[in-house]
């Protein structure tokens, strides 16, 4: 087994608004190791990106707060210290990429300098081997005329060389981890395909350990070793990609399973929709918070939130009743 | 629904209190002054402010009493402000509503007369305007108002633009309404809101610009008192009696800011953005 | 206002020749025009001086009011604005309102009067018929100037502060705002060179638009601190009817507009790679 880098232990991230304070990460747990790609899937809103903000202290504050929980990267608390300690790491060590490549890059300065910022920052360079650094990176990362567009503003470019852009500012200083917030969800289908190939290969060649965020199922499928399944603000189902596409435990996990249209099930079979919607977090109900849209809900899921039970191989672990000690278990 | 939210917004209700004061006076002073505001006095010429002799805010540089002049000049103001903004409000909006309505080549005239008024600053063109009409009393409402055409037409016919394109205007035509119910019954009263916050701010540079145009000489005209020829005459006296010169302005600041803070919490009550971002 | 004498009719036809008012308005104004061209703009029906070295002789300090006090505006404005929208909370947001619509309140005027009262005193501070040019003495000129132009400009500071505020924090919460945190960079490089870029761009556009304002301001301005600038010749043009000098003063007026307007756009496309015209953005 590779070393763990990341180690993120009961973090809770809430937001103070004017209907109550909104648990927005409830207590969760996970481990990255060296060269893994772990997928954070959930439908939106279910705290997948305040994690992954919260991992390098970006939460706007406030009225967003973290308030509990440790983030050891490479043994050492994130959440302990002042944030300039935090800064050296952002784009340094921990690197992100954002949903929409459209709004990510400032439209008021070239290209190759919001690439050679992080560069002269992290790296030390000066600003002409940063700025060459940075035409270099555009080509890597398969830019044609890389030299000539590297001069160029975000405007002209488009919604996928964009968020190529977005690739090469983040691995410019390769960093230890990539945090990939929804990186395809604002692309065309062919050029989505085209960005997770680009970052699979990325984190095979650098051992770049990879957070990727979505709420496709299919992307997950494609590149994460590791899967964490989030429902409101929880992680309710961790296991690994094999082992979750071949035998789901928790409810939702099964549900989000059978949504997916699959071609070998033969095109008469109904696609499957998980009754009710997300709830609100401002108000949830006590238990499980997928007890109204559960159809295996017990009496105890309306009282009390199932702990997270171990099963199986390390990362293997889910959080619901018909697994908790004595109750359930593999059937 | 809207005096709910008022209630809680205490920039507009600041306002209206200040506002309100001021009414408060003009009612007052149609009654009773301490002093007769044109009578001189020459044995008391500029006097400081005294408890003792009666002159709360001192006398003039005719013996006059500041206070009264004050309060005198109170209604003057406001009644120019009114007035101006009024005549620019009911001409500038029926010309934005007219070419916001029926677009074209109306919309194209209407709009380049109003840039060109509008490119200028408001106070040269009123005393531009001014110096043509004559330096009368009533012409200072012309001159101000002018100001004010193209600034209400161009509100107006915004508004009236982002409404032509909404479904429920679309819905009504299509349902067989004529021209003149949709104007009447969907547009105008759904424009009103936008209006109302130009006019607050509208009546607040009113003010300053009477008080400017009466200071140079060109608008209300000695001794009838007002603010800015107040000022105008303190001009030789202030180093020796500052009195003259700070009490006038300070009954025109307070009243300019009242104006400023209702029509700045009324636009907020307006916009939902505004309101999130606060 | 003057000595006014009848004339007989006979008299009067003899100054309408001699004017050359005997024609229609439509053909004397494009008779105007066409000597306006050619830098011909008339004589003083008062001084029977000849109009354009007049003005143009006035014009440079009215112009150098304008800008000091716009230049004073932004520097005011800005910083505060950035302040306000870095510190935002309940009570800054209202203490930021109220002092904001105050500055608007203020007629500008009356602020150089309390000037004039508190700092007479001080020597060479305030103007007071001994103006000294730029060329003649730079230091004492800005000396002398500066009252007169924070007078005019601390209206469009409030305008300026407010907008630049707004202006931050909108921008503040837009993702390439976050991109720039997520890089590592300072708080300072991120505010300055991405947020604030970004929030300038409406500012430089009120400033532009609100230079007209504060050239209406000058006029007022130098009566009260008796500047020889154009104001004070406009508004003598306009006691007197001089008429002939009220147009040359509208119609260079009108023209600064316009390059006024030019300049605002000029700065605005230098910011924002996005207008520019040789690159036909998108």
């Amino acid at each position: 087994m590779e070393e763990i880098l990341l180690e993120v232990n009961n973090l809770r991230t809430v937001f103070d608004t004017e209907y109550g304070t909104v648990k927005a990460v409830d207590d969760i747990s996970f481990t990255l190791r060296k060269g893994e790609v772990l997928g954070l899937v959930g439908e939106s809103g279910c705290g997948k990106s305040v994690t992954n903000l919260s991992l390098l202290r970006l939460i706007p504050e406030p009225p967003g707060r973290i308030s509990g929980g440790r983030i050891l990267f490479k043994g050492k608390d994130l959440l302990v210290g002042d944030e300039e300690e935090v800064r050296l790491v952002r784009g340094g060590s921990i690197a992100m990429i954002f949903q929409d490549p459209m709004t990510s890059l400032n439209p008021l300065l070239k290209i190759s300098l919001q690439i050679a910022e992080a560069l002269q920052l992290h790296r030390g360079m000066g600003r002409k081997e940063a700025l060459a650094k940075a035409a270099e990176l555009l080509k890597a990362i398969g830019i044609p005329d890389a030299e000539a567009r590297a001069n160029d503003y975000p405007h002209q470019f488009s919604g996928g060389m964009r968020q190529r852009v977005m690739i090469a500012m983040a691995i410019s200083c390769n960093p230890d981890i990539l945090i990939a917030d929804e990186p395809t969800t604002a692309l065309d289908v062919t050029i989505q395909a085209q960005i997770l190939e680009l970052i699979k290969s990325l984190s095979g060649e650098n051992t770049m350990s990879v957070i990727m965020i979505t709420h496709d199922l299919g992307v997950v499928a494609g590149i994460c070793d590791t899967i964490c399944v989030m429902y409101a603000g929880k992680i309710v189902e961790k296991a690994s990609v094999d082992d979750l596409f071949a035998q789901p435990l928790h409810p939702y996990t099964k549900g989000l399973l059978d949504s997916i249209p699959r071609i070998d099930a033969g095109s008469r079979k109904r696609l499957y929709s998980i009754p009710g919607s997300p709830p609100n977090l401002a108000s949830l109900p006590p238990g499980c918070p997928f007890r109204p849209r559960c159809d295996k809900a017990m009496e105890i899921c309306g009282r009390e939130m199932p702990p997270e039970t171990s099963l199986g191989d390390a990362p293997r672990s889910v959080r619901c009743w018909l697994y908790a000690s004595g109750e359930g278990g593999l059937e | 629904m809207g005096a709910a939210r008022l209630k809680k917004n205490i920039i507009a209700l600041a306002g209206v209190g200040i506002i309100s004061f001021y009414l408060l006076i003009i009612l007052v002073s149609l009654f009773w002054l301490p002093f007769d505001p044109v009578a001189m006095d020459t044995l008391h010429l500029l006097e400081p402010p005294s408890i003792k002799t009666g002159h709360l805010f001192g006398t003039d540089e005719f013996g006059r009493d500041i206070l009264s002049r004050i309060m005198q000049g109170c209604s003057v103001s406001l009644i120019i402000s009114l007035g101006a903004t009024l005549l620019g409000a009911v001409i500038g909006t029926l010309m934005g509503i007219w070419a916001g309505f029926l677009g074209g080549k109306w919309d194209h005239l209407i709009m380049r007369v109003a840039d060109i008024l509008f490119s200028f600053p408001s106070l040269l063109l009123a005393i531009f305007v001014m110096g043509i009409l004559g330096e009368k009393t009533y012409n200072v409402i012309f001159a101000i108002g002018i100001v004010y055409i193209p600034q209400f037409a161009r509100v107006s016919r915004g508004a009236i633009l982002t409404l032509k394109g909404n479904e429920f205007v679309k819905a009504a035509f299509s349902s067989g309404a004529s021209k003149t119910y949709v104007l009447f019954r969907h547009l105008v009263p759904n424009i009103m809101m936008p209006l109302i916050v130009q006019v607050s701010l509208s009546l607040s540079v009113a003010i300053l610009l009477e008080s400017a145009l009466s200071f140079l000489g060109m608008g209300i005209q000695p001794p009838y008192p007002s603010w800015g020829n107040m000022l105008s005459g303190a001009r030789k006296f202030m180093l020796l009696a500052p009195w003259t010169a700070i009490y006038p302005g300070l009954a025109i600041v307070f009243l300019v800011l009242g104006f400023n803070l209702l029509g700045d919490g009324l636009r907020d009550l307006l916009d939902p953005r505004l309101r999130n971002v606060k | 206002m003057g000595t006014q004498v009848e004339a007989t009719p006979e008299q009067m036809e003899e100054l309408k020749r001699l004017f050359g008012e005997d024609k229609p308005i439509p053909v004397l104004y494009i008779e105007w025009l066409g000597r306006v061209v050619q830098g011909d703009f008339g004589f003083s029906l008062r001084t029977s001086r000849p109009i354009l070295p007049d003005i143009l002789q006035r014009l440079p300090l009215s112009i150098e009011i304008t800008l000091f006090a716009l230049v004073l505006a932004l520097a005011l404005g800005i910083p505060l604005g950035i302040a306000a929208a870095l510190k935002q909370n309940p009570l800054t947001d209202i203490v930021i309102r109220i002092t904001g619509l105050l500055g608007l309140s203020l007629p500008q005027f009356w602020l150089a009067s309390l000037m004039v009262i508190a700092f007479s005193g001080v020597q060479g501070w305030i103007p007071m018929g001994n103006y000294i040019s730029f060329a003649a003495d730079p230091i004492k000129n800005l000396k002398m100037l500066f009252f007169p132009s924070l007078a005019i400009g601390t209206g469009l500071a409030a305008v300026i502060m407010r907008y630049t505020r707004n202006s931050m924090l909108e921008v503040m919460q837009q993702d390439y705002v976050r991109t720039a945190k997520a890089k590592g960079l300072k708080k300072r490089v991120v505010v300055i060179r991405h947020a604030l870029r970004n929030a300038i761009l409406p500012v430089i556009t009120v400033a532009g638009f609100n230079t007209g304002y504060l050239l209406g301001g000058a006029i007022v301005i130098e009566e009260v601190f008796a500047l020889p600038g154009m104001g004070r010749l406009a508004l003598y043009a306009i006691y007197q009817r001089d008429y002939p000098v009220i147009q040359g003063i509208v119609l260079l007026i009108a023209a600064m507009f316009v390059l006024v307007n030019l300049v605002t756009d000029l700065i605005y496309a230098a910011v924002d790679p996005r207008i520019r015209l040789d690159e036909g953005g998108r």
